[in-house]
């Protein structure tokens, strides 16, 4: 079996969040082509709390690309909420990902000017919420990862963990469809790593947002709702956790 | 977006960089402003010397050909008694008008007694001289007294080659309109210092009934303008050129500085240096921002790719990159700003004084604020930097955002 569409146990069809439909994705290095999706099909559910694992090359950061809508397939059909995206021009598409996408980066990836309460704000300032709303939701979103009290802290001079719960409160402070979190904790110890998924996985169930990230580490496996293993570009399992 | 919050930042984060550039901006801003300054305040100068001092007044008025056909035929391209009264009043009630007179040129010959030498005269109103005059300050015309009707005055050079002092005599020699050699005797009452090294060995003025008596004409070869303002020039030459023909004359006004061709020289000679050094400058200052503005946005291209897929547009892009440059630009001619009073205050303050080109007399170095053509410059410089930080900007602004994301 090289695609399992369909995980055991897996919520109704109403539900589907995203939809890919063998989807490939080759890469030109040089002369050589290089495919790194080979035709994965899989849908993800609203309020799913889903990681994708698998050996470095199998394609898990092609596909986290493709579900964060940053990236387009060589083949395939990728839709949100239904509507097949790609048709949509770039304004489009940004603005879709803006009202529906979080992102969690392994290097966090915060505006290095800007404080904890400032980048928690610019998701908003994109959508164009006024200053004091914008400001009001950053706040909110940073006592949500507990981080209220570090809201005028530069990046620079917080730690890894905290940096990585700021990136989380950006990416939720516009209460996305969807937070697609590739590698967030490989940046991070064990411990700090264990707590940002702990908190993701919180935060899912408290807003019922939908998770998607990748790792390595096994131990945060224990976590998910449901597990993709990824292989040489093909799902190789798609499998629920509890 | 907060772009100029980000701009800002960004700015004082790269402290080395941005002080570089706003050095540039800003010195090139200065420099341009300082040199716009001083040739403002040559041109100011020129042109009442142009006005007041070679006592062209704003507007000439003549027979259409006398420049070109007047020597051959005096006669014909001169005012009569009576055009004259009838040509005066139309100039006089231009509002602005604060002075309508008469003029006759001529050239002979200036003798002591024992040596003489050509000169070039100038036939005016003795009392109106001083109103032409105004309050420029340096003698480039003589004095002409109104008690004394045979009263010349030489240029200083002119008085020099014949050792003519005031107070002395000579005698002029030169012919009628008609073609016959007339003399007279003068007292040399003044004598002044042109400006010119090519003027100063031939000038000479006299009283305008004396000029008539020497040419033996009852007229006047021109009729001189002058009016409050010189911002007025060209309006009183259309509506009086128009009010002059209507009443029959053909004839030309010139402009003051259409008869000043020294002006007109320096002036192509200063637009053009200006032209040169602002080309230099504004390569210089273009430059210097290209360059820290694509440093800074391959510095920042994983930012663009995070920004990006958080939903910023391209043009939210071009945007965040275009007010920094812009940012810059401002905080850079605010600098100069600043560099050129602080400079214009001491060069005024410092009683700098030379002696340009072709003039013998000594001017102080003085500074003007040329505010438009700062303008210019600002608007410029500013289009121009948002310029040099649009392509690199969009040249990013157009990666793939997976692309901006994996940038190091």
């Amino acid at each position: 079996m090289s695609q399992l569409e369909v995980a055991a146990g897996s919520p109704p069809e109403t539900d589907v969040l995203l939809s890919l439909n063998d989807i490939r994705r080759d890469y030109v290095l040089g002369e050589a082509k290089v495919e790194a999706l080979k035709g994965v099909s899989l849908r993800i559910h609203r309020g799913e709390f889903v990681a994708v694992w698998g050996p470095s090359g199998s394609g898990k950061s092609s596909l986290m690309n493709i579900l964060g809508l940053v990236d387009a397939p060589t083949s395939g059909d990728v839709s949100l909420e239904g509507t097949p995206i790609s048709k949509l021009s770039d304004n489009a598409l940004s603005d879709l990902r803006s009202q529906k996408v979080g992102f969690v980066f392994q290097s966090f990836n915060l505006i290095p000017v800007l404080s904890a309460l400032e980048n928690v704000q610019v998701p908003l300032q994109i959508q164009g919420v006024g200053a004091a709303e914008a400001r009001a939701r950053a706040r909110q979103a940073l006592k949500d990862v507990g981080l209220e009290n570090q809201a005028h802290a530069l990046p620079d001079k917080m730690s890894g963990g905290q940096r990585q719960r700021v990136a989380i409160a950006r990416a939720l402070v516009t209460a996305p469809a969807i937070v697609v979190a590739d590698e967030p904790t490989a940046n991070l110890d064990s411990e700090n790593s264990y707590m940002v998924v702990k908190l993701m996985r919180e935060l899912n169930r408290a807003k019922r947002v939908t998770f998607i990230f990748t790792t390595h580490d096994p131990r945060l496996l224990d976590l998910v709702d449901r597990k993709l293993l990824l292989k040489d570009g093909l799902l190789q399992s798609d499998e629920a956790v509890r | 977006m907060n772009y100029f919050s980000i701009g800002f930042r960004n700015i004082l984060k790269n402290r080395r960089r941005s002080l570089v550039t706003l050095l540039s901006v800003g010195i090139g801003f200065a420099s341009i402003s300082l040199f716009a300054g001083y040739i403002q305040y040559v041109y100011g100068g020129l042109a009442k010397q142009a006005i007041h001092g070679e006592l062209l007044g704003h507007l000439t008025v003549m027979k259409r050909g006398l420049r070109t056909e007047g020597r051959l035929h005096p006669a014909k391209y001169m005012f009569t008694k009576e055009e004259l009264d009838r040509i005066t009043p139309i100039l006089r009630q231009y509002p602005h008008t604060r002075l309508v007179t008469p003029r006759m040129s001529l050239s002979g010959m200036v003798s002591n007694g024992t040596a003489s030498t050509v000169f070039v005269g100038e036939g005016m109103v003795p009392e109106d001289v001083k109103k032409l005059q105004g309050g420029f300050e340096r003698k480039l015309s003589g004095d002409l007294k109104a008690d004394n009707p045979i009263g010349v005055a030489t240029a200083q050079d002119l008085g020099r080659i014949l050792n003519l002092k005031p107070g002395d005599s000579a005698a002029l020699l030169v012919s009628t309109v008609t073609g016959q050699a007339n003399a007279l005797d003068v007292d040399i009452v003044d004598d002044f210092n042109t400006g010119n090294v090519g003027t100063n060995d031939k000038f000479l003025y006299l009283p305008f009934d004396l000029a008539k008596s020497l040419y033996d004409f009852d007229g006047a070869e021109r009729l001189i303008v002058l009016l409050d303002d010189k911002a007025f020039t060209e309006e009183a030459r259309t509506q009086l050129t128009a009010q002059l023909q209507q009443a029959g004359f053909d004839v030309e006004l010139k402009t003051w500085l259409e008869l000043s061709s020294f002006y007109a020289q320096v002036k192509r000679l200063f637009d053009m240096i200006f032209a040169f050094i602002f080309s230099n400058v504004f390569i210089v200052v273009v430059m210097s921002i290209v360059n820290a503005m694509s440093m800074t946005v391959v510095e920042r291209t994983r930012e663009i790719g995070t920004l990006r897929a958080m939903g910023l547009r391209r043009s939210g892009i071009l945007r965040l990159f275009t007010t920094e440059a812009f940012m810059l630009v401002v905080l850079g001619c605010a600098g100069g700003l600043l560099v050129t009073l602080l400079v214009r205050f001491a060069v005024n303050s410092a009683g700098i004084t030379y002696t340009p080109p072709n003039s013998s007399n000594v001017v102080s170095l003085m500074v003007d604020l040329d505010l438009p053509r700062m303008a210019r410059t600002f608007v410029m410089l500013s289009l121009l930097g948002v310029g040099a930080a649009w392509f690199p900007a969009r040249a990013a602004a157009r990666k793939l955002v997976i692309d901006s994301l994996g940038h190091t």
